[in-house]
């Protein structure tokens, strides 16, 4: 698989988009406000006018990149970059407050190069595995796999279990619009035949979470501030200081993978944990919280470790593990890439191209990090004044340059709207996006399944690997309706104190 | 500050909810004034085509139904982020002009209308250097047309005056 993929990857055409996709997340990740999601969505109208390995090399590196960029910014200016590096700032900032904000980017580049590799070996090692075991799933078995991936999102969005839950359906309700697969009828079109294929998923990622992240910045005091910043130039030697911490970059790596596997479980959780765990393990001399190396070399290799997990339900499957998985999957669909048991069979070559771009990502990371790090701390000095327009220009010529349609500039619109105020209300947005890419699978598999079993329930019930994600799906509801009915409660305790008060 | 200026995490959670019933009637009308009448809602799960979205729009007027009693019985706990009306007028002004830079864009074309819509957001964002201003902002437009039709032949809206720049 990898050698049948090593011909796609060796051309100049893929290394310098590797290259320019480190780049361009790195960017966007030290850019607080931004993220590798955002760098995802932005450039994906410009990604897939390649073919589906150069495109996903662009957008696999965007996310490597964005994955670690946070860092620099954590650690300059004390503001996360992204939520992922949030863990960094513990230690990076008291670091560099020491004089050593050299050795503290460094370290974070290298731990995230070292993680991200890490994650890659997980990816290549178990997704032909889990390709394999899926290949006998029927209509019933990804169906359930479908709403598997959906109730894991909400049940990991935090303390809006139920928000996200809601939000997961209403964008499986979305992505019911457009054409019928099975009669051809057009369904809520409203006369409209831009929707005939339904809603621009482009449209829909970019209005969600670009618009209403940009209006979400113009709330802040900021806009005009330029960051006053030291240079700092990392050297190549801090990949020493990692590697001296060798069971913590495993250990921490080892806990990013597993957690990216997971749908729903992102970067934030795993390095979080992976921090926890390397302060639990800590050596009684090592200071977390003031300055410990150990801390960087955690959090930042599990945050990057956490994309190699992501992507292997991502290709195995076809089921997102989180936002940016999800846009990577409709990267792929409209380059006509169906991911799943399937592709693993018939296009081997792409499978392992997807591979092999994301380990020299990983790879690149460390040598493309250490060296332009410089360029980043002139980024961050870019006021939010002029990058605010920026974006919200590329949000439309992005957009736009899809499909060449205004009406998809006026959903993008539209869906920035809903963002705004799903946001405002507490309901997390990527379940949104995740109900939308899986909505088609779970409609066609409901009905196929409806059909091979004569309108009879049972059936799911009857195979064992949808009773067993029935269990796990039931179990994942009941986890909703727990946490719901506790937060309940508790409101009902606050409410009371607060009257006898 | 009196309450009337500030809109709590209690009134957007109630905009949420109603956007998600907006959701759910669109499907119901759609269904009884479209797909019935057409004949595509009856049948077995092969002809039936609203069978699923109805479904659905059940489950979700279900959810929602939950998260309104949640939000009606937890009602000392509206707390969350706050804004004030203040901090919302940057938001709303640019989010206008934005609109209005896409109403133009079919109009105008790209090249008329990109750079004073970035010019209008600097502004509204408090930003007051004219000429720095002016040069960022017919530098950034002229830098992604370049970039999205010379590099990627993306054809960018031309407007009423056909207006492309044949680079």
């Amino acid at each position: 698989m990898l050698l049948d993929g090593l011909g796609l990857v060796t051309s100049f055409s893929t290394v310098t988009l590797v290259g320019a996709g480190l780049i361009v997340g790195l960017i966007v990740g030290a850019l607080p406000g931004l993220g590798p999601l955002m760098g995802i969505i932005l450039l994906l109208p410009y990604a897939i006018t390649f073919p589906p390995v150069q495109a996903m090399g662009f957008l696999i590196a965007i996310y490597v990149g964005g994955s670690c960029g946070g860092a620099i910014s954590a650690i300059l200016l004390r503001i996360p970059g992204t939520p992922l590096a949030a863990a960094t700032l513990f230690d990076g900032y008291p670091m560099a407050q020491k004089g050593r904000a050299a050795d503290a980017i460094g370290i974070a580049i290298a731990a995230s190069a070292l993680g991200g590799v890490f994650g890659g070996l997980i990816l290549i090692l178990f997704s032909p595995s889990l390709a394999a075991f899926a290949a006998g799933f029927g209509p019933p078995e990804y169906a359930m796999l479908a709403i598997t991936g959906l109730t894991s999102i909400a049940a990991v969005s935090g303390h809006s279990m139920l928000k996200g839950l809601i939000a997961g359906t209403a964008g499986l309700l979305l992505a019911t619009a457009g054409t019928d697969e099975f009669t051809a009828a057009e369904r809520f079109t409203f006369g409209l035949f831009e929707l005939s294929n339904g809603f621009s998923i482009v449209a829909i990622v970019v209005g969600l979470f670009a618009i209403s992240e940009m209006s979400h910045l113009l709330t802040g005091d900021d806009l005009l501030d330029r960051p006053k910043l030291s240079t700092a130039r990392p050297g190549f030697g801090t990949v020493l200081l990692v590697l001296r911490r060798w069971p913590n970059l495993i250990r921490s790596s080892t806990i990013g993978a597993c957690v990216g596997a997971l749908p729903g479980a992102g970067g934030v959780i795993s390095s979080f944990t992976a921090y926890a765990v390397a302060k639990t393990f800590s050596k009684s001399d090592e200071r977390y919280g003031e300055g410990a190396e150990g801390g960087i070399v955690a959090a930042e290799s599990a945050n990057n470790a956490t994309a190699g997990g992501a992507l292997v339900p991502t290709l195995a499957l076809g089921i997102p593990g989180d936002a940016a998985t999800a846009v990577l999957i409709g990267a792929l669909l409209i380059l006509g890439v169906f991911p799943g048991p399937t592709l693993f069979e018939q296009h081997s070559d792409i499978v392992g191209g997807v591979f092999l771009v994301y380990m020299l990502a990983n790879i690149a990371l460390f040598v493309i990090g250490i060296l332009v790090t410089p360029l980043f701390v002139h980024v961050l000095r870019l006021r939010k004044v002029v990058l605010i327009p920026t974006v919200l220009l590329m949000c439309a010529i992005g957009t736009y340059a899809v499909s060449s349609s205004i009406f998809d500039l006026w959903v993008m619109f539209a869906f920035g709207l809903v963002g705004l105020v799903l946001r405002a209300g507490g309901y997390p947005l990527a379940p949104l996006v995740i109900g939308v890419i899986l909505g088609p699978l779970l409609e066609n598999n409901v009905r196929r399944t409806l059909l091979l079993s004569h309108d009879g329930l049972s059936i799911f019930i009857e195979r064992p690997v949808s009773a067993t994600l029935l269990f796990i799906n039931i179990a994942l509801l009941l986890c909703v309706v727990f946490f719901t009915m506790r937060r309940l409660i508790a409101g009902r305790h606050s409410d009371l104190s607060q009257e006898d008060t | 500050m009196t309450s009337w200026f500030v809109l709590g995490r209690r009134f957007s959670e109630w905009c949420a909810i109603a956007l998600m019933l907006v959701l759910v009637a669109l499907v119901y009308q759609q269904v009884r004034d479209v797909l019935e009448p057409s004949g595509m809602a009856e049948g077995g799960p092969y002809d039936n085509a609203a069978a699923y979205p109805r479904g659905v729009a059940m489950l979700l007027l279900g959810l929602v139904c939950l998260q309104i009693v949640l939000q009606i019985v937890v009602r000392g706990r509206s707390g969350g982020d706050t804004l004030t009306w203040h901090q919302l007028v940057r938001p709303a002004a640019v989010i206008v002009t934005f609109g209005l830079y896409l109403g133009l864009l079919g109009i105008l074309g790209f090249h008329l209308a990109s750079a004073p819509m970035l010019f209008a957001i600097m502004v509204t964002c408090g930003s007051r250097q004219w000429w720095k201003m002016a040069v960022i902002s017919l530098g950034i437009s002229l830098g992604f047309a370049w970039f999205f039709e010379s590099q990627l032949d993306v054809v960018l809206p031309g407007g009423i005056f056909n207006l492309n720049i044949p680079w």
